[in-house]
């Protein structure tokens, strides 16, 4: 009995510590002019079995048709893998009279910036560069949204989205927390 | 004597079982409270059971048409429901506005929601197994899946 009982600690300490942390998607809306507050929780996992269920629209199988896109023969995948090893920096910076649009690589995530002047709307995405890679396994005109949860699950906790306009502020994020705040 | 014993005994075994039965999908919680004078107050509490137990007493034509619609959105919704029954208790969503409170939560195997507006204030707990069979009795209702 001595004996079988620190086991059996022992083996419920590791099945605590093995079993993976719920994962969440996190959106956060606050209007401060309007007081109006919004918080969605969306656990990972049950993303990950309502997205495949759908089939509307242009979400179909877990797969999103992107009508315009088209890799034209180019292996997207091979694409990913070489950006993905290539250095940090900035790829692309377009500079208009209305809109600033910066993508750059930094730290393993891919970082799109952009700045609206007239609408003094700043966007910033941030995609783990595993995120990006599971989206563009569905080949030409599609988008794997199921693969990208379920590399979501795997990222760490991370800011996705925020979208600061004059009158509000978006945010988007993932981690461990059943609450958004 | 011992008879009557025996009897009571048999009865209380099968109040149990039936209770045991009755409240084995949980239950359903609905409580309105409407703020003005003289408003109405609801408090109802009904074991989940009941439900889709009783839709199957509807007769088919009120659930056909609601049942063929329901259908082209089953998988999803069987999916969600799921998918909620596997995850962890925690609040899902929460909408404030100066007028009105929401939040739907997940809590011990059901669904909360509660409303808070000027007017009333709604709350309504539904157990998610229960939800499901429900749903899966009307959307029988419109045919064989």
């Amino acid at each position: 009995m001595k004996t079988i009982l620190p086991v059996l600690a022992v083996l419920c300490l590791g099945t605590v510590a093995l079993a993976a942390p719920e994962r969440y998607l996190h959106v956060k809306v606050d209007d401060p002019v309007g007081r109006e507050h919004v918080r969605v929780n969306i656990p990972l996992s049950l993303a990950e079995k309502v997205i495949p269920a759908i089939n509307q629209g242009q979400l179909r199988n877990g797969k999103v048709e992107v009508g315009n896109f088209h890799a034209n023969g180019v292996d997207l995948k091979m694409l990913f893998e070489a950006v993905k090893a290539a250095p940090d920096g900035e790829f692309v910076t377009v500079q208009e009279p209305d809109t600033n649009v910066r993508v750059a690589k930094s730290n393993g995530k891919m970082i799109v910036h952009v700045i609206d002047k007239n609408g003094s709307e700043k966007v910033d995405v941030t995609i783990p560069w595993e995120v990006a890679q599971a989206l563009a396994t569905a080949g030409d005109q599609q988008l794997n949204v199921e693969a990208a949860i379920q590399a979501l699950e795997k990222a760490g906790d991370t800011t996705l989205v925020t979208v600061t306009d004059n009158h509000q502020t978006i945010r988007v994020w993932i981690d461990s927390r059943n609450t958004g705040d | 004597m011992l008879l009557l014993g025996k009897l009571g005994l048999g009865f209380l075994g099968t109040a149990l079982v039936t209770g045991a039965i009755v409240s084995s999908e949980g239950f359903i919680h609905v409580k309105v409270h409407e703020k003005q004078t003289n408003g109405t107050h609801i408090s109802l509490v009904v074991p989940a059971m009941i439900v889709p137990v009783t839709l199957k007493f509807v007769p088919n034509r009120y659930l056909a048409q609601g049942g063929t619609e329901l259908r082209r959105y089953l998988p999803v919704i069987d999916a969600a429901i799921s998918g909620l029954a596997d995850c962890s208790d925690g609040p899902l969503v929460d909408v404030t506005d100066p007028d009105e409170h929401v939040s739907v939560v997940k809590s011990g195997g059901s669904i909360v929601v509660d409303v808070d507006d000027p007017n009333e204030t709604v709350h309504v707990s539904v157990p998610l197994h229960a939800t499901r069979s429900a749903i899966d009795e009307i959307a029988y209702a419109g045919g064989p899946i």
